[in-house]
């Protein structure tokens, strides 16, 4: 006898191999049909859900009843597999090749705080309230403060003392701020709305991966005639008929950007969604924000006309100064086929 | 792994075990005993009872979940006995069992390994685990040959043809398939057939001619037989004279394959051969394996070798449970049949005499010595029957009462549809069914295995073509399983493949499969055609 452990790690890697290329399929085919469905929750494994394998031969059909009786064939039902989240992104990326994100800006420096958190016997700050229970509690235990005995003496002595005590609070300052501006005065519901979902879906999703989830801060925009911000969930339910001003939401965008965070320690982008549809000189106003203020701090931004209508033309004005920016990106989304397109025209490199 | 003679209290057991089974007169190959972990016995389980096996993705997968199972704590790992029989015979022992346990194993592996031995189909062989590691080599040297992607691809194919293995079957490779040389098949499989002697005749060769009725028409087509059967073989190397149920040895056999291909091949059929032995011997395996087990078990007990003797038999009486007919329980059947045999034979029952007495009485009160000793007898069992004849010829239907095989759930019976005419006794939770109807169900079941009969009939359809034929009971294949069976046997015969199931004719080439109404043939007119030398099915 040769062997001196009887093992099956050669199999088990030829299954796990085979595991590998399912999932290269499956995420060929999520790039393909553009259903972004698989990734759940953020930076959780994504779980894979497949046909078992079993090697075919000839049986019995259904139909024939009495199969418990005979050796019957195993599962015949799914079998599931768990992808480490990073792996999946890694995949999504190497087929899209889309840059890696994380290398731009400096995003390293992190803002220090003190937070007094803990208390001890020495200090400077005297924290009064700690110091009088304890002094009231040994006031009781020594006599000296009995009520019904008329005494109401509370001694406060060395070790009652308690102090205040700073601890230095590290806080990452936030590596990456995306803001994602969505117009409400246009019909955002059914095709619409979900193709728009799925796309903020691959924006966050490919951020958190690029920057580590807890170093990316989403803030969403919406605006008709007035921008203001909303919380995720209302960026996809509020909506409203009347006229529309989108120039107002990149300005609160770059309003936002440049008092609430450190220019020069920050990955900005920004994602704007409609139909479109603009009037007046608004697109003007967007060039003008666009070109003065955004682009000289934003890494990336994206402009996304979302089932454009015969008045869309706001990528048509845009075009003029930004085809082929480095960071302004102008897309178009007509059906789920077209989200890898437009992920590609957001994300991806010009040649 | 490590051997036995490791752990010093193991050692001493199997000394005492096999001490007995030399007592007893046990004819033994030599037994080699292993100790495995939980993790290699699994492993080793997936490999078939072998210590090595090729890369592959079904055990593969089989491992990754069982690991999961037994982290999880669904599967506890513990298993009673593993053994590969042949000569010398490995059996495999879990280093979590107990030492009264491991010697219940041990002992149990006695029975098995004599089993083999004796058996008429002579499962055991010569070095066969050795044998198995070196056609491992083999594949795995053609593997390299092969390239890892062709190697998968065709181990993926041959997996599909792994349940058409019927090396014992009446339709095997000999009595099917002559061909012009012998085949030095590295198998084991085949049982070398008593040569007929042939007896002289008186010889005149005139009254042969006057004698004989043949007309010249008749002389004419012999001789035309003849001709075409010898074009045949010196053709193609062989033919088929009978229909052919060892598909995967056909196709082992005869396969237009590299010596890669073939070894894969090669070594999924000798490996897997052994299964048909198992299912046909499975209640009679079992029974001797258990019998020798109490017998040993006894003699340890008796002399202390081990302790528990309780734990044993709840050990024992938990293995021996009584199931239904068609949930049967081989060790339960099998050890109550033989001991009931045996008393038989000891009360000399089976016999002309008893057989021929009339008187019930005495018939009730017959006992008289045997001249055999009732152990010879049933080794001479061992040595003629298998599971069918056994269960023939002494299943009768107080047994099949005695040890519950007609006894349903109430409520399973409705479910099963068994008409109230076959049910012939009931109570609250319980129905008996007719001991008869059980019996015939229970001795069917060697005619299918409930699987569907598939035999190849033809080698030379349509120009080169492989034809299989699914032999009619009024069952229908699994429908979406025919195309990629019927590719995974066209990428191993390289030519198209056709299957004749009902009245639709399937063919499989060049990735495209198509189906045609033909008419319906029955298994017998296909083989009285082969044996006629004629084409078994024209389309």
């Amino acid at each position: 006898m040769v062997e001196d452990k009887i093992n099956s790690n050669e199999s088990e890697g030829a299954f796990n191999d085979f595991i590998e290329d399912r999932i290269d399929e499956m995420v060929d085919e999520i790039l393909n049909d553009g259903n972004f469905d698989h990734f759940g929750d953020r930076n959780s494994d994504i779980i894979v859900d497949a046909n078992d394998i079993i090697p075919p031969t000839f049986t019995y059909g259904d139909e024939g009843g009495g199969q418990g009786q005979g050796p019957g064939q195993e599962g015949g039902g799914k079998i599931k597999f768990g992808v480490p989240y990073k792996r999946f992104m890694e995949l999504i990326a190497s087929k899209l090749r889309l840059p890696d994100l994380s290398k731009e800006g400096n995003g390293k420096i992190k803002e220090i705080s003190y937070a007094y958190k803990t208390f001890g016997p020495t200090g400077i700050l005297l924290d009064k309230k700690r110091t009088f229970k304890r002094a009231l509690r040994t006031s009781i235990a020594t006599g000296s403060y009995v009520p019904q005995e008329d005494k109401w003496d509370v001694e406060i002595r060395r070790k009652d003392r308690r102090f205040k005590i700073p601890e230095r609070v590290e806080n990452p300052k936030y590596k990456a701020v995306v803001f994602y501006m969505g117009d409400i005065s246009y019909s955002t519901f059914g095709e619409r709305l979900e193709m728009e979902k799925r796309l903020v879906n691959f924006i966050q999703s490919w951020l958190d991966f690029n920057y580590g989830t807890n170093n990316v801060e989403h803030r969403f925009i919406v605006h008709d005639m007035d921008a203001y911000e909303v919380q995720q969930d209302e960026f996809y339910q509020v909506s409203n008929i009347g006229g529309t001003k989108a120039s107002i939401a990149f300005d609160l965008v770059y309003q936002l950007a440049f008092h609430d965070y450190s220019v020069s320690s920050t990955n900005f982008y920004a994602f704007y969604f409609g139909d479109g549809e603009v009037f007046g000189n608004d697109s003007k106003e967007i060039t003008e924000i666009l070109t003065e203020s955004m682009c000289p701090v934003f890494n990336r931004i994206g402009i996304t006309e979302v089932l454009p209508g015969r008045w869309s033309r706001l990528n048509q004005d845009l075009s003029k100064n930004f085809s082929h920016h480095p960071k302004v990106r102008l897309s178009k989304i007509q059906s789920n086929s077209q989200t890898i397109d437009v992920i590609k025209a957001l994300f991806g490199e010009y040649k | 792994m490590r051997l036995i003679n490791t752990d010093p209290e193991l050692f001493e057991l199997e000394q005492r075990v096999k001490h007995h089974a030399k007592a007893m007169n046990r004819s033994l190959p030599e037994m080699r005993f292993f100790i495995l972990d939980r993790l290699e016995f699994a492993s080793l389980l997936e490999k078939h009872v072998y210590p090595t096996s090729p890369s592959n993705i079904w055990e593969g997968k089989k491992m990754i979940n069982k690991k999961l199972q037994i982290e999880s704590g669904q599967e506890s790992g513990i298993y009673y006995e593993v053994v590969q029989t042949g000569n010398p015979s490995y059996a495999y022992l879990n280093n979590t069992n107990s030492p009264m346990m491991q010697a219940s194993v041990m002992a149990h592996v006695v029975g098995h390994c004599e089993f083999s031995e004796l058996n008429v189909l002579k499962d055991s062989n010569m070095d066969r685990t050795e044998f198995i590691m070196h056609l491992v080599k083999k594949v795995d040297n053609g593997r390299f040959q092969m390239g890892e992607k062709n190697y998968l691809n065709f181990w993926n194919a041959a997996e599909s043809i792994i349940p058409l293995i019927s090396p014992h079957s009446q339709f095997n490779l000999n009595r099917s398939i002559e061909d012009d040389t012998h085949h030095g098949q590295e198998t084991d499989s085949t049982v070398p057939e008593e040569k007929v002697k042939v007896l002289l005749r008186p010889f005149s060769h005139t009254m042969d001619t006057l004698l004989k009725t043949s007309s010249n028409e008749q002389i004419w087509q012999e001789e035309l037989q003849k001709k075409t059967q010898q074009e045949q073989i010196s053709r193609q190397g062989y033919r088929l004279f009978a229909p052919c149920q060892d598909i995967l040895g056909f196709l082992k056999n005869y396969a237009p394959c590299s010596w890669s291909e073939k070894a894969i091949l090669n070594y999924m059929y000798v490996t897997h051969s052994t299964h048909d032995f198992v299912v046909r011997t499975q209640i009679m395996n079992e029974g001797w394996a258990m019998y020798w087990e109490k017998k040993i078990m006894m003699e340890l007990f008796k002399e202390k070798a081990v302790k528990g003797i309780i734990d044993y038999a709840k050990t024992f009486s938990g293995v021996c449970l009584p199931r239904p007919f068609f949930a049967r329980n081989p060790y339960h059947l099998g050890y109550n049949l033989w001991t009931h045999i045996e008393q038989l034979y000891e009360k000399g029952k089976i016999s002309l005499d008893y057989w021929e007495e009339t008187d019930q009485q005495k018939k009730n009160d017959w006992d008289i010595k045997p001249s055999n000793r009732p152990i010879q007898e049933l080794e001479n069992l061992v040595k003629t029957v298998t599971d069918y004849e056994f269960l023939r010829r002494f299943l009768t239907p107080e047994l099949i009462f005695k040890f519950h095989l007609n006894r349903i759930p109430k409520q399973q019976a409705k479910g099963m549809g068994i008409n109230k005419n076959d049910i012939v006794k009931e109570d609250d939770h319980w129905s008996w069914i007719q001991p008869k109807m059980v019996k015939n169900e229970m001795l069917n079941f060697f005619t299918h295995f409930y699987r569907p009969r598939i035999y190849i009939i033809d080698n030379d359809f349509k120009d080169g073509g492989l034809l299989i034929f699914h032999r009619n009971d009024y069952r229908k294949l699994r429908k979406d399983w025919i195309r990629p069976t019927l590719a995974n046997i066209n990428f191993i015969w390289k030519s198209p493949v056709y299957l004749i199931s009902g009245n639709t004719l399937y063919s499989y080439s060049n990735h495209k499969m198509d189906e045609i109404e033909v008419n319906e043939v029955s298994f017998d007119q296909v083989a009285e055609k082969l044996q006629n030398f004629e084409k078994p099915v024209i389309v």
